[in-house]
């Protein structure tokens, strides 16, 4: 199998031990597709956390993410390293997601006016859990920042950031160039530099 | 080095200076740089406020059942009959042999369907005994009419008192 796995991912590429796990699972092997979804379904569902900002949403896609990995077993070739295939479904998905909402939100605006949107309520809370409260206002400002982005660069950012990943695997995700990564990247930082400039 | 905000290249080099990124020979010719460029020295300390902003947020935990309801819904997504499943698995390692066959094996049966749609004798023949059978039952038919008559004419001729061989 690693035979093939090399073959596939050319001389050059490193050898992809999630892809060999992949490749068991395309051969029946459940325990390598529980072996995958433990090592990943933490940083897939904070990703899709970050991106639409709903735990339930984002739960139900990293549901829907992993179900088409499972799906997709037979097919599944390593022409790529396992985490851009994985976090370019949890991507696509998250983006579908993204503007389905924004549709439905612009047709609700029609018929609401601006006292009906949601209001960030913080809770009361006693005065001994000042700190608390401030680390939780300084994430709502967060939160509200990186969610004001585009969504391409809110991607970019997310996987930049809490995933880590180098800028050629965020363009293979993005489906766009390196150059074109570092520039989403660039626009986004400088953002959100000037939203949380009071933090520094 | 060029000023990566003066030059507007490079610019990847402070994000990854701010993020602790940069490695190698980029991080210490960045370093000696932002000694003496305040533009490039004020942007990394503001990406590094970015940085650590970021690094509050924290995302909520997993749900605990996660897992149960995933292999719910591959179980719900599989289909129903086991047997065919296991089928599938017994013949898996077999599939890169026969999946060039399939095609193979109906291209040999359209022709051979051509081939007899363009000869239709060769479907209609019967078989040869019920051949030979029709054409042999009426020659017997036939000839056992005529033997029947000849042994008529050969009972009726001694009665009439001649002699049968003379009559032949």
């Amino acid at each position: 199998m690693q035979q093939r796995v090399k073959e596939l991912m050319g001389a050059s590429a490193a050898l992809d031990c999630d892809a060999e796990l992949m490749l068991r699972v395309k051969d029946g092997d459940g325990a390598s597709f529980a072996l995958l979804l433990g090592k990943y379904r933490a940083s897939v569902n904070h990703f899709l956390y970050r991106m639409v900002q709903d735990q339930a949403i984002a739960e139900e896609l990293a549901q829907e993410v992993f179900l088409r990995v499972y799906r997709s077993r037979e097919t599944y070739e390593p022409t790529a390293k396992f985490t851009t295939w994985l976090y370019r479904i949890a991507t696509h998905l998250a983006l579908n997601w993204l503007r389905d909402q924004k549709h439905e939100r612009s047709q609700q605006r029609l018929d609401e006016t601006s006292e009906c949107a949601p209001v960030r309520e913080v809770q009361d809370r006693a005065p001994s859990v000042e700190q608390k409260l401030l680390h939780q206002v300084n994430v709502d400002e967060v939160r509200e920042a990186v969610a004001a982005l585009p969504d391409k660069q809110r991607a970019a950012v997310l996987m930049h950031k809490y995933d880590e990943m180098e800028y050629s695997q965020i363009a293979k995700v993005l489906s766009c160039s390196e150059s074109a990564v570092k520039s989403l990247l660039f626009r986004a930082y400088e953002t959100l530099r000037v939203r949380l400039a009071h933090m520094a | 080095m060029d000023c990566p905000i003066k030059t507007q290249g490079n610019t990847d080099w402070l994000l990854d200076y701010a993020a602790g990124r940069l490695r190698d020979e980029r991080n210490g010719l960045l370093a000696r740089h932002m000694k003496t460029c305040g533009d490039c020295a004020g942007f990394v300390r503001a990406q590094q406020a970015v940085w650590n902003a970021l690094d509050q947020w924290d995302p909520e935990a997993v749900s605990m059942d996660f897992d149960r309801r995933l292999y719910r819904s591959i179980e719900e997504a599989r289909p129903s009959s086991g047997l065919p499943r296991m089928l599938r698995r017994l013949f898996r390692p077999l599939q890169p042999l026969w999946r060039p066959v399939v095609p193979l094996a109906a291209a040999c049966l359209l022709i051979v369907a051509g081939v007899m749609l363009h000869t239709p004798q060769a479907v209609i023949a019967p078989a040869d005994g019920t051949a030979r059978m029709e054409k042999i039952e009426p020659e017997q038919v036939e000839r056992t009419l005529d033997d029947m008559q000849m042994l008529r004419e050969l009972a009726v001729t001694p009665e009439q008192g001649g002699n049968p061989s003379k009559s032949m």
